[in-house]
């Protein structure tokens, strides 16, 4: 009995975990149903990868290093950077608009977690994302640099963990914002807020460049963790620093998640279903 | 009595323009909140810029004032543009579904009567954001101003032709967003970033298939020098823009068909 009990735990994890994996296949699929929607956001991303490196050939004009960063490691920094906006940046919407539907309701009710199948419907076709985003920044960095900065197995693993966490921060932060909804309808400003602070600390150019108290400052916030950490590990693998910023990612990463199940859990005792 | 002259066209625009207002302010929250949002969203490249040009010095000869006054010109341009002819980036969309019968079917103009159909609200903090920036830069005149605003008049004339012509692909291509929208971005990325940073054999592209020497550019030299014999130019530039950008919708309308969809515009 004990046996079979023991052989039928894995089982149930498993079962637990498949709703979870069928929802990431699922967001995946209609992703690829879509398809056309991405050629829009490879040639911008191709177009913001071809100005900035622009913008760092002329800054580095008649200079080696800015922030300790070279000309290669700022327009690297930018490629890898970027992928987290492009990929992770439109988690809001979807969970927004189930509280501002109502839909909230009916999905509260499923026997799954709200923000663990969302989560998972989300990540699903965003990896997809990374994966082609990071193909075409990585053709566009060989193509401008004829270099790449990717030399250790040890890196690459590192710096793949590090966009995972970035997603999770990602979604688990967005979806706080987004159930606000709860109690504030136009809660896009929010975002916009969330997204601003995200581009100008760590995403369009490192930290290192920010003014060393607004660096300090910033490095007490979640937003480095977004963009930093990935594209900082990318050009400047570190032994000693890269596991310190994925620990640093994991950290944040669990308290984007508590944050969001107590908001949700805040919000979910203002949902008045009626029946009909 | 002449139903379509230059008097009956501006009462329509007019019209129009109340109507949109009047849409746009019947949800006060959400427009103040689109509005302030988007004045949030260029400061943001302001602090990149001021953060960039302290460490690094000049780029490409542009300092921050000039790289302000450009986004402040290229702002209130975009926002002057989408403000008045909101419906430009959906033209596409509306000619693909085959929804421009109701405007074929109303005697004015159907080019101008689609893209003036509507109003963008986020719009208005881009045209807000232009004269705020313009407010802050160094000494701030009355001459400046006027040609501020004369220039941002211009430059949105060529971005409303610019934005236009892309969407009109729609009647060539059919689904033509990917292509349109990617169009849109260049014109708006090449305006937004100091005309220096790009290989000097490439700048032609700036002056003919993405105009953001017309939007920007040449706007940010004339506003610098406060040079009023620049406009006549940027304004034949502009004109031209309008009547190949409206000549392109007429030939494409050629090989519209109709989706036979019934509609009111109301």
């Amino acid at each position: 009995m004990r046996a079979a009990r023991a052989a039928g735990a894995p089982r149930s994890l498993v079962m637990r975990y498949a709703k979870y994996f069928m929802a990431a296949r699922l967001g995946l699929h209609t992703r690829l149903a879509y398809r056309g929607n991405a050629i829009g956001r490879s040639l911008t991303y191709g177009l913001f990868i071809f100005v900035y490196s622009r913008i760092w050939t002329t800054v580095m004009a008649g200079r080696t290093e800015l922030g300790g960063y070279g000309l290669s490691a700022l327009v690297w920094y930018f490629i890898v950077a970027e992928l987290p906006s492009f990929a992770y940046g439109r988690f809001f919407g979807t969970v927004a608009e189930d509280v501002k539907s109502g839909q909230i309701a009916y999905l509260v009710a499923r026997p799954w977690s709200f923000l663990g199948y969302g989560f998972a419907q989300a990540m699903g076709p965003a990896l997809l994302d990374i994966g082609s985003f990071a193909v075409e920044g990585l053709l566009f960095g060989l193509l401008l640099l004829g270099d790449c900065p990717l030399r250790d197995p040890a890196q690459a693993g590192a710096l793949l963990l590090s966009l995972l966490l970035s997603g999770v921060i990602q979604y688990h932060f967005q979806a706080g914002i987004a159930l606000t909804a709860f109690w504030v309808e136009e809660n896009s400003a929010f975002l916009w807020i969330w997204q601003k602070f995200a581009l100008v600390i760590g995403t369009l150019m490192p930290i290192e460049l920010l003014p060393e108290t607004a660096r300090r400052m910033a490095l007490r916030t979640p937003f480095p963790w977004i963009a930093w950490a990935p594209g900082r590990i990318a050009v400047a693998w570190d032994g000693g620093l890269s596991p310190a910023l994925l620990a640093g990612q994991a950290a944040w990463a669990l308290g984007a998640i508590l944050l969001s199940r107590l908001v949700y859990a805040a919000g979910r005792r203002r949902i008045a279903a009626q029946g009909g | 009595m002449r139903r379509n002259g230059l008097g009956a066209y501006l009462r329509f625009l007019g019209a129009a323009f109340s109507s949109n207002i009047q849409a746009a302010m019947e949800y006060r929250v959400n427009f103040l909140v689109q509005v302030f949002g988007m004045m949030l969203n260029n400061a943001a490249f302001a602090v990149f810029w001021k953060i960039l040009i302290d460490r690094a010095g000049s780029i490409g000869g542009y300092g921050f004032t000039d790289v302000m006054a450009l986004w402040a010109i290229v702002s209130t341009s975009f926002g002057l543009a989408h403000v008045f002819m909101g419906n430009i980036r959906n033209l596409g969309s509306v000619i693909m579904k085959g929804e421009l019968d109701v405007y074929l079917l109303q005697p004015k103009d159907p080019w101008l009567n689609v893209l003036v159909s509507r109003t963008s609200v986020s719009a208005w903090g881009d045209t807000f954001y232009g004269y705020i920036v313009l407010a802050f830069l160094p000494g701030p005149s009355v001459p400046g101003f006027l040609l501020f605003t004369v220039l941002a008049i211009i430059g949105a004339l060529v971005l409303a032709a610019t934005f236009s012509a892309a969407e009109s692909l729609a009647f060539f291509l059919g689904d033509s967003s990917a292509i349109s929208g990617a169009l849109a971005e260049f014109m708006l990325s090449f305006s937004l970033y100091p005309e220096t940073i790009f290989d000097r054999n490439a700048r032609w592209i700036f002056y003919s298939i993405i105009p953001s020497g017309f939007v920007a550019f040449l706007p940010l030299a004339a506003w610098k020098s406060l040079n009023w014999s620049m406009v006549p130019l940027l304004a034949a530039a502009a004109l031209v823009y309008v009547i190949a950008s409206r000549a392109l919708f007429a030939l494409g309308l050629r090989r519209y068909e109709s989706g036979s969809q019934m509609g009111t515009r109301l």
